[in-house]
This record gives structure tokens, sequence and C-alpha cells, in this order.
């Protein structure tokens, strides 16, 4: 057992665990942040466990947490600020870029990550950078444009 | 007074931002992994790691000995205490050889994955460290993977109830007697003799199907009061309480199966009755704590989505000018185990049988199946139910006739299309209603053939091969009790029940669970509708069998049609109380039509003046029931039944160009376009999206999805590096268009849309590819559609033909 | 599925402690962890159980792209980190070309070269990328003591390499490439960015005239692992990288290589991929040496 200090959405935890369980389940299970979800057995490929560790995405089926000891993480939880969702969030919705819903708080910490490093992203950039997240309802279609629109949207709002 | 009549209509056909997401984009969503119980234990499934195989010993004292371990569960105290999983209430009306068998395999294992004993502890991780420590000896047996070698004499018997493997076989045409089938099948062979075309393959459709992201999950609570509560990822909550009272002999008050409200995708998967329902509940009333077990990927893949795996040695003959007259299908489908409630893996072959011929008129056709089983895991349903496989054998042939005469594959499906519905195929199923034709030429307005022809030459010219391809499809649009009665043993109707609450809320309940469909926005537009308040003022509860009417499930797109009917036909019986009373009210002799419900208002039409906010006529009747008109009492609920008399349909027909590298044999998907009959629209964002996730399902299927066996049945592709489902990057944009009737037999003329979608996907491609291809003389017909195997073929052609 | 018992967590701040770390436990019982991108999957799985885990992220001297005497990288930089540096160009583009393709982002966001390349996948990029651009691989023992390796030494096999169990990864170095040189690389899988089935790397050194003088070419996605392929280089040597000598080249290549079939492609097609892969990775690798 490991006492480990993780910031999550902006609260410092300060909890005791084996060093082999995963940053996913201290997330699900320690902090019931259940947004996270789990897709694959071992393998790491759907991406709907994807969080932010200090601000980029990884897929946080693929550490322990342990490993995010001292590390700021961020999960779809922490996407809204005072109760607003985020532009991107809202394109989800406007553009209906989900139906299930399982796959989509990991494309959203993927795109966020993506939009902040991509302001002005093409459709196959997009495609492109979505391809460590499955989704199996949309065919992608209107997830590619939930994103493509709101990086109009964050283009027409900055500056 | 300026009154907008109409106004409350504008909810239907809305891009209504659905009501589901809010939760669902700010991680608020509530799957059965995030339920949690006070002192919930976690199970773990052993499972086998062979074909077929005796066990011969199973020791669990090891793994009872590991700490945190609760209790160690195997299939002979499952068999001692439990009944076998063949109850009635799980068996089809279909002449089928059912194999019996235990929720947790007794004596013998007869697939890579099979469920062999449960490791229950008080923590997930702990579980599995007790599981690898479950010793099971097993003495292996021989094992056959391939259908016609199961059918085949000598081949190992893998169910006693079924001598030869043979688990069902059926005649779809020409009668029901054998003499009248024997005649038909005559008659056949003598149009086939005298026909100018006779186009003849074998159609092979590898094992793949439709993989939610969310697998399968069981959280079981027992005690002594309440009995059972178990939440399942399911489809059809209803029918698995029944199952369960049946098997593990609860009494019916109680079990309650619950649903939970967002599930990640179902697509089919979900809707079967699995033995892991039954040894959870087991084990948490044994325990009597919760006991609670989530699928990894591994045992979802090694278990459950596994369809198609079909064979289909169609004949086709034609005119010379293009007329289709008969066709002539030996279907064999590898079932695998066909170990799984309600469907028993056949009844998908069975219906892709049935809809075999497709939207074409043809003059006789003599079509068999025959369902072999084999050590694979039992086929599960996945949309575009048993059909795919069919779809692409004919839409295929269909291409192959025009080729062989020289017409525009086009003008040959135009040509031989139904030209009025309704109208019964030559299986027996029934086309109610819609526009085959006018969807047709919908699609073809929105392509330019004869520019692409010119530019297909300009292309060759070039040495670059692009191809289009066409196919189309009739899927089933909910499914009336006449069809799932047989095929299910369930009924067919919609229910639904509307409650009314006196602050002018709307609540609805339906007894379908949802998984991802957006049946809470729907139902809000169309209760919006009828009571002209807004969407927002609604809320829709799904899955709880505590609360909701009985209804079969989430099942064959029975959403759009079946269960909005019943909703609306709920709403209606409400809205002619309320108008009553109002009538009474006012002192009016009233007809309910004489009222409108607009914007929060009830109004009487001939004199605006006497109007009440749909609040204040709702709680004067519900929480005042007082000097009500005669006979009438307080109180606004209902619950209403829908049913169609026959099985409804929807329509759809593709059209997309590709080009082939011949070079590498990769392809390209450069267009991609569609025509639809969806009916009337509830939510035109909804339909779209249930289309493009159906066609990328399908080309996913066709392109890139593979479950693996080897000849000793051990199973290669149980993860999702070696399942390989299409990514972003991998599939097209998709350009939809609509050429809707509405449906007569719905009260909203709406249909349900979107699970047989995936199935014209593979004929359409190939069909593409081919045309593309058309120099080399390369026919498909075979799938999946690999750049490598394509590159073989053309690599073969250019061989033969220097 | 979720890892075996892990007794010990540590995470040092120095290659010395990382090292006296590992020699507290017998051989193979302790691991280090770099972005974990591939060794999570063993340690969910169970294929690997190590008692003790040494998370090497905190060691800044592990991380970062140097240009002293020709290319350093350090083993603990990620793929994300070389596939947007510009400075990696011309001999050294195959590796951006490697990296920008690795699994996905969240991958490229976590996953080492030095990790991958400890790791050595059977079907996996960047050791591959390394082979054929020549690089060594600098590893130090407890005892202090360091050397290099060549990658052709220290790639073994699949799931093997030369490092020995008291060793760690410092860096992955390059030589000062002499003249206009080029590298690209490419690979081929069913589904985009996936593991490759067959990969392609090539390395041209040209004249002043644009005529090739030395090339390398090494192939991934073979059962053996990352290889050098020299096949072509008597049609690439003296070439201008013409169609007609890549083509040749290449044809040479794939006859000679130990292809494999398996459930995503025949012996013939993998053949095929390193004819019709070879020739355009090669293609990009003159190009980008005359720029």
């Amino acid at each position: 057992m490991q006492t480990v200090k993780i910031t999550v959405n902006g609260a410092l935890y300060e909890e005791t665990i084996p060093a082999r369980m995963l940053l996913v389940d201290f997330l699900r299970d320690r902090l019931a942040l259940t947004g996270t979800h789990v897709g694959c057995t071992h393998e790491g490929v759907c991406g709907a466990c994807t969080i932010h560790l200090d601000g980029e995405a990884v897929k946080s089926c693929m550490m322990l947490a342990v490993q995010a000891d001292g590390h700021a993480v961020t999960t779809v939880e922490g996407l809204a600020r005072n109760q607003e969702l985020s532009v991107l969030q809202k394109s989800f919705r406007e553009h209906h870029g989900l139906q299930c819903g399982f796959c989509t708080p990991g494309i959203l910490m993927n795109m966020t990550d993506f939009l902040a490093r991509h302001p002005n992203p093409s459709d196959e950039e997009i495609r492109q950078g979505l391809i460590g997240n499955l989704c199996r309802c949309t065919g992608y279609v209107h997830i590619v444009k939930a994103v493509r629109e709101a990086s109009k949207t964050l283009a027409s709002t900055a500056g | 007074m300026d009154i907008q009549i109409q106004d409350s209509k504008h909810w239907m056909g809305a891009r209504l931002e659905r009501k589901e997401d809010l939760r669902l984009v700010s991680g608020q969503g509530k799957y059965l992994a995030d339920i949690v119980l006070p002192g919930m234990l976690h199970a773990v499934f052993v499972r086998s790691e062979y074909a077929h195989a005796r066990i011969t010993g199973i020791d669990t004292s090891a793994a009872r000995a590991m700490p945190g371990v609760v209790d160690v569960i195997t299939g002979e105290e499952i068999k001692a205490h439990v009944k076998s999983m063949r109850q009635p209430v799980l068996l089809p009306n279909l002449p089928a050889k059912y194999p019996d068998y235990h929720a947790l395999a007794v004596d013998r294992v007869k697939f890579h994955g099979e469920p062999v004993a449960l490791v229950i502890a008080r923590d997930k991780y702990l579980a599995e460290d007790a599981a690898e420590m479950v010793v099971v000896d097993y003495e292996e047996l021989p094992v056959v993977v391939d259908a016609e070698k199961a059918l085949a004499p000598g081949a190992p018997q893998i169910h006693d109830e079924q001598p030869g493997n043979e688990m069902f076989a059926m005649t779809f045409t020409g009668g029901a007697t054998p003499e009248e089938q024997q005649r038909n099948d005559e008659e056949v062979e003598r149009i086939f003799k005298s026909a100018d075309v006779v186009v003849s393959h074998r159609f092979r459709v590898h094992r793949t199907g439709i993989t939610p992201m969310e697998p399968r999950g069981v959280l079981c609570d027992w005690n002594m009061s309440d009995g059972l509560t178990a939440y399942i990822t399911t489809q059809r909550p209803h029918i698995d309480r029944l199952a369960l009272i049946d098997i593990l002999d609860i009494p019916g008050e109680k079990v309650r199966v619950i649903a939970p409200r967002d599930q990640g995708g179902g697509f089919g998967v979900k809707a079967p009755f699995f033995r892991e329902n039954v040894v959870i509940s087991y084990a948490a009333r044994k325990i009597g704590r919760p006991v609670r077990w989530i699928e990894s990927r591994y045992e979802s893949l090694m278990n459950v989505g596994q369809e198609r795996d079909q064979i289909n040695d169609l004949d086709v003959a034609a005119t010379k000018d293009g007329k289709l007259l008969a066709m002539r299908n030996r279907g064999i489908a590898n079932n695998g185990t066909g170990q799984t409630g309600v469907y028993w893996g056949f009844v998908m072959p069975f219906l892709g049988q049935v809809e075999m011929p497709n939207v074409y008129t043809w003059e006789k056709g003599d079509v068999k199946l025959r369902v072999a089983t084999t050590n694979k895991a039992c086929l599960t349903p996945s949309r575009a139910f048993g059909h795919l496989p069919t779809r692409f054998a004919l839409e295929r042939s269909v291409d192959m006739v025009a080729r062989r005469i020289g017409m525009e594959p086009s003008d040959l499906r135009r040509k031989n299309m139904v030209p009025k519905l309704p109208y019964t195929t030559i299986t027996g199923e029934y086309y109610d209603s819609g526009d085959f034709l006018k969807v047709w030429d919908n699609l073809m307005t929105n392509i330019d053939l004869p520019a692409f022809r010119r530019e297909q030459a300009a292309a060759r010219a070039q040495g670059r091969y692009i191809g289009i391809g066409f196919a189309c499809g009739a899927e089933l649009s909910g499914v009336a009790s006449e069809l799932l009665v047989p095929m299910e043993n369930q009924p067919g109707y919609g229910a639904a029940t509307v409650r009314i609450d006196p602050r002018g809320k709307v609540l609805i309940f339906g007894g379908d669970a949802p998984g991802g469909q957006g049946h809470e926005t729907t139902t809000a537009q169309v209760v919006a509708a009828v009571f002209g308040i807004n969407p927002a003022d609604s809320v829709v509860t799904t899955g709880d069998t505590g609360s909701t009417p009985f209804g079969a499930g989430t099942i064959g797109a029975r959403a759009g049609s079946y269960f909005v009917s019943a909703v609306h036909k709920a709403c209606s019986e409400l809205k002619e109380k309320i108008t009553h009373v109002m009538a009474h009210d006012f002192g009016l002799r009233a007809t309910a039509e004489e009222f409108a419900f607009t914007n929060g208002d009830v109004i009487y039409l001939r004199d605006p003046s006497k109007r009440k906010t749909f609040r204040e006529i709702v709680e004067r009747i519900i929480m005042f029931p007082v000097n009500l008109p005669e006979g009438e009492v307080g109180g606004l609920e209902a619950t209403a039944f829908f049913e169609a008399a026959k099985p409804m349909i929807c329509f759809n027909a593709d059209f997309c160009i590709v080009e082939v590298n011949p070079d590498t044999g990769e392809f390209k998907i450069k267009r991609w376009v569609t025509s639809e009959d969806v009916g009337n629209v509830i939510n035109q964002n909804i339909v779209d999206g249930q289309m493009h996730g159906a066609i990328v399902q399908g080309l996913s299927n066709v392109i890139f999805e593979e479950f693996i066996y080897t000849d000793e049945g051990q199973q290669l592709t149980a993860d999702f590096e070696n399942y390989k489902m299409a990514t972003a990057a991998d599939v097209p944009d998709i350009e939809l268009t609509y050429a809707s009737t509405p449906c007569p037999h719905t009260p909203l003329g709406t249909r349900g849309i979107g699970e047989g979608r995936p199935s014209s996907i593979p004929g359409a491609l190939c069909n593409a590819v081919c045309d593309a291809l058309s120099p080399f003389g390369i026919e498909i017909t075979e799938l999946p559609l690999r750049p490598s195997s394509l590159w073989a073929k053309i690599r073969d052609a250019k061989a033969a033909r220097s | 599925m979720f890892p075996a018992h892990i007794e010990e967590y540590v995470r040092p701040t120095s290659v010395a402690d990382a090292l006296a770390a590992n020699a507290r436990y017998e051989d193979g019982e302790a691991m280090f962890i770099a972005g974990g991108q591939s060794l999570m999957q063993a340690i969910k799985s169970r294929m690997a159980r190590p008692r003790c885990l040494i998370d090497l992220q905190a060691i800044e001297a592990l991380k970062g792209i140097g240009f002293e005497q020709g290319l350093r990288i350090g083993a603990m930089t990620r793929y994300v980190e070389i596939a947007g540096d510009e400075r990696l160009r011309g001999a050294y583009a195959a590796l951006r070309d490697a990296a920008a393709h690795v699994g996905d982002r969240q991958v490229r966001n976590r996953g080492t070269i030095g990790g991958s390349c400890c790791w050595n996948y059977v079907a996996s990029c960047t050791p591959a990328v390394v082979l054929g651009l020549g690089g060594t691989f600098n590893l130090v023992a407890a005892s202090g003591a360091r050397r290099a390796v060549p990658a052709s030494e220290f790639l073994i096999g699949p799931l093997e390499t030369a490092r020995r169990p008291d060793e760690m990864l410092e860096s992955v170095a390059f030589a000062p490439v002499a003249g206009r040189a080029g590298s690209a690389y490419r690979k081929w899988g069913l589904l985009k960015d996936a593991l490759p089935v067959v990969g392609v790397c090539v390395q041209v050194t040209l004249d002043a005239a644009g005529v090739c003088t030395a090339a390398r070419v090494s192939l991934s996605g073979l059962s053996a692992g990352a290889q050098m392929a020299t096949a072509g280089d008597a049609a690439l040597v003296g070439s201008k990288g013409e169609p007609a000598a890549l083509e040749r080249a290449f044809a040479a290549i794939a006859d000679s290589a130990d292809v494999q079939a398996d459930k995503w492609a025949s012996e013939a097609y993998r053949q095929q991929l390193i004819r019709t892969l070879g020739a355009d990775v090669a293609a990009t690798a003159f190009a980008r040496a005359v720029v």
C-alpha cells in the first residue's frame, strides 16, 4: 500500500492504495468519478477511459494510480465550469455527437486536448485525432461534425 | 385571438437536443458498472480454455483459501440448485432441436470461453487472483468448428439432442407441406432449365457482429422480504424477469429486473437471456449480499456479439432483358453451440432466409436452410439480424446478372423492384407500405450515373480503377406479434404508461430498455406534440420491471414504430378525458377535436376565451376531482398497448463510389450516398445518427472485423487489437437523403428504423469494387473484403489474361 | 483484467537510483516502466508479473532530443515530442514518420522511444527505424559501466534485446551523417495507424549530383522483428531514385525477405507491400535528401 497525492479536477486527494491499482479504478472506485469508462480488458485500445494527465490526453486504464502521484488529473466531470458545459460538450449535444454515450467522455477528453493543439483542424485531421477512441453507435459522422463546429466556435470567441 | 394550432406539431421532426445528453456529456450517466450497493461483492468467471473437453475435476480449494474470497461456485452446485436454461419461456415456437444446458458448464465444455466456475470476492482484483487458482482438469474431445464438417457423417457429436449436429432445418418457400414444397421446387427447376441467364455462386460471410462499447454486466441483490433485484445490461428486462422466475424458481412477486437507464449500446447483443444472469442471481441469493459481475472485453468477445457466419449457395435465374425469374438458395449457418436463450442462435439465420428475396419480384423461389452446431460460441443477434449474409449474396447476384446481360445494375434493380405495396414475398414476408420506386428514383437523382460512367472510362484510360455499387433493402420496422410469437415466443405490441402530474408535467414509463437510441427525447417530442407542452416538461423512465408496463424489449426498431405509437395512444386517451372535463367545466357540448393543446394551454377553438393552462386543467382533474362529468373519475394516467396486424417495414438504398489500387488491392470509398424511407420523422438528428452508425457498422463488419477460430476451436480475436473495429480514420463521411412515405399503420406515420440497415452495405461496397475491377472480371463472393484478398484476385486475373 | 500483486513501486530521480532499486531484486523481478503503453498490456494480462516497478518518469536526464555529435534522443522522450520536433529532418525524418503514427494520440502522449525499443515488440515501428537509421543504444549498468550497442546487436528478436538485467537504456544515438541524406518510414496495417503488417524504413545518402552513395533499408512487421534488408542496396546505390531503380530494389528485397503469413496478410501480400511501400518510402527519402 502506498499513499499518493493526486489532484483531480482541481481538488487534492490523498489516498492509500495498492501499487497495482489502475488509475481508472482509482478514479471510479475511490473517487466515485464514474464518467471515465472501461471498454477493454488489457489492450488499451477503446479510449473510453481517456483523461488528462497534466493537461494531456492519456488512457487511464494504461496507467497505475501510483504513477499519477503528484500529478494533476482532469476527468470528464471536470470539463464543465460553474455548471456550464464547455464549448465542445455543448457542440456534442447540439450536433448529436453521441448515442449511447459510453465512449463520449473519452472522446471529449481527447478532443479537448486535440483542439487546444489543433485550433483549426480539417475533417481528416479530426478523424486522425480520433483513432484512439472507438465508437460503435455514431459511425463517427456527427462526432467529426461536433468537433469541427466546436473549433469554429472556439475560434470565433477567442481573443 | 391568434391561435397557432399547428404550434405543438413543430416538435415532430425537430433536431431537438437530446434530453439524455446533458448527463452523458458531463460524466453523470449511470451505467451498470456505475451502480454500487453497500456490501457489494465482485464476481469473476472461470472460463473454458478448450473448445470441447470433458471436465474431469475442479479443485477450488486454493481459490477458497485466498484472502478476501467469499465463495466459489461450480456447475455441479448450479445443477443441484437451479433449473436448466432450457425453459419454455426462452424457447421460440419453431421446431428446432434445443440443447439443454446449465448456467455453468457441467461435465463437458463445448466452446472456448464457456463459463465453468464463478469466484466471488470482496474486491475485483482479489477475485481475479483467486480465479487464477481454480484448477480445472480437462480431457480434450474432438472439435469441429466448420459448419459443413459438423453436418458431415462421423463428425464429433456436440449435443446429445442433435444427431448429426443439425439444430434446425427449414424450407421457406412453396407451401406448408412437403408435397407442395416438392412441386414448387420442381417448378423452380423448370424455370432454371429454360432461363436465359443463370448465376450460381457460393457466398461466404465470416463471423462478425456488432460489439457494443459497454460490455455486459449483472448486479444482483437479494433479501428475504423483497427477493431478487437484478440490474442487468439488457434490451428486454421484462423477459429476463420471467426467465429468472422460471429458472431460479422464485415467485414472480419477488423478482424485479432493472436495466440501467444508461446502457452503452445493445444492437441485439444484449437481447438474449444469458446464463451469467442466472449464476449471479444464484450467488446473491446464496450469499445474501449484493454480487456484481462486469464482463471484461475478453469475455465479451469470447462469448457474445458473434453473428453472420453463413454460407449461401445461391442460384438466380433471369431473362436476357433483365427480368428476375427465380432464386434457389441453400443456406448453411454456423450456429456455434446454440446455447443462448431466446434466439438459440438459429433464429437469426432463420430470419435471414426469410429476407432473402429482398425488394424484388420473383416468380418462384426455393429457399432452404440448415443450421449446424459447432464448437464456437453461440451466435448472438447483431444489428441486421441474420440477413447481412443473405442480402450480400442476393445483391451481388443481381449485379452479376446485370453484368452478364450488359445492363446497368441500377436499371435492373428498378425493373424488378416491387412496384406497389403491400406485397408478400415468395418467402412469406409481408411488406406493409411505402414506395420503393420513389426512394430509388430519389437516389438516382442525387447521383449522376452517366457522368460517372464517363469519368470511369477516362480513369481507366489512365490505369485507374473506380467503380460504383448499389444495393437496397427492406428492413423490419418493429415486429408484430404475428412474427414475434413464433420467432421469439414473445408479444410484439408496444406498451407505455403515461402519467400526468398535478404540476403539469408528464411522466412516461416504458418497459423496453434503450441503449443510446434516444427514447427519452423522441418520446418527449411525441408527448409535446400531443399535449402542446415543451419536451422539457416530460420525463421518461425505462427498463425497470417494478414501474414499467410489460414490453418485449428494445429490439428490431420497435421504438419509432411500436413504443411511440403506444405513447401516442395513451396520450390520446388522456387528452380525450381532459377535453371531456374542460367541456363540462365550461358548460360546452364540445368534442375533443374542438380543443387545441398548444403552448401549454388548452383552448376551446370556437371561443378561445374559454381556455385553461395545461397545468390548471390537469391539476383540477387529478387533485380536485369533484363536480366531474357524470361517469368520470379523477386522475390522469393511462397505459396503452399498440399492435400492428402485420409486420411493418422501412426501406433504404445505397450508392457508393470506390477507387481500387490494383497494385495493393487497397480501396478507398470516395462517396457514400443513401436514400431512405423512414416514415414521418420525430427527431431528424436521431434518425441521421441511426443511419450513420448502421452504415459504418456494416462497413466495419465487411472490411475489418472478424472472429477467428483455429481448427482446434481456439478463438484468436478476443481483444480490440485483434478484433479490429473501424476507427474514425478508416471510414468515410455519409450523405443521407430521404424520400419517405408516412406509415399508414402508426398513428404518427412513423416507422421504426435503423435495425436492419447494415445489411445492404456489403452488397453496395462489393458491387462497387467489382465494377471498378470489371476489366479483370473479378467477382467477390466472400467476406471479409480485404486488400490482401483483393490484390490476390487481381494478380490471378492478370496472370490468367497474359 | 487487473495487474497481479505489485509489492513495490518506486520513482527514482536519477539513473543511479533507478539502477540501485533494480539491484535490490533478482533478475527480472523488478521492471523499469517508461510510458507503459506496451508494458501495461502485459502487466494487466498478467503476462508480466513484476514484484517491483521502477518508474522512470522523474529522471530528467533521460528526456530530450539533442544534436551534439549527431543526434541523441533520451530514452524517456515521448512519441509526441519526437513527432513534433521539426529539427528531425533529412537523415532523421523517418523517426518523425514513425512516431507520428504510433497507435493514437493518447499512446503518443505516454509512449517513449526507449520503452518501445527495450520492449522490442514483434510488430512495432520504432525499433525498425532506429535500426534503419543505424542507431546506437547507450546502456548503463548498476556498476556505472557504460556501453554503446549498435541497434543491429541490441535488437535481438521479438521481446528480446541485448540489455542485461542490471542495465538500463539512457539514450538512443545516431552518428552524424556526412553529405545529403534523407530518410522515411511508412507502415501498412489493416486499420489506420495500427501495428504494422509491414513497415519499411529507408535512409539514403546522396552525392552532390544527387546520386545515391549509401542506402539503408529496414523492415518492420515481420515475425523475426525489426531487420535490415540489404538485397536492394545494389539497385539503390548509384541511382538517383528513378522509379525503375526503386522498383528493382524493392523487388529484390521482397523476394529475399523472410515473410510470414498470418491472419492479416499472406506471404505474397507482405512481399507485395514491401514492393509498393518500399518504392514509395524510398522516393520520399530521396526527395528529403535533395532538399
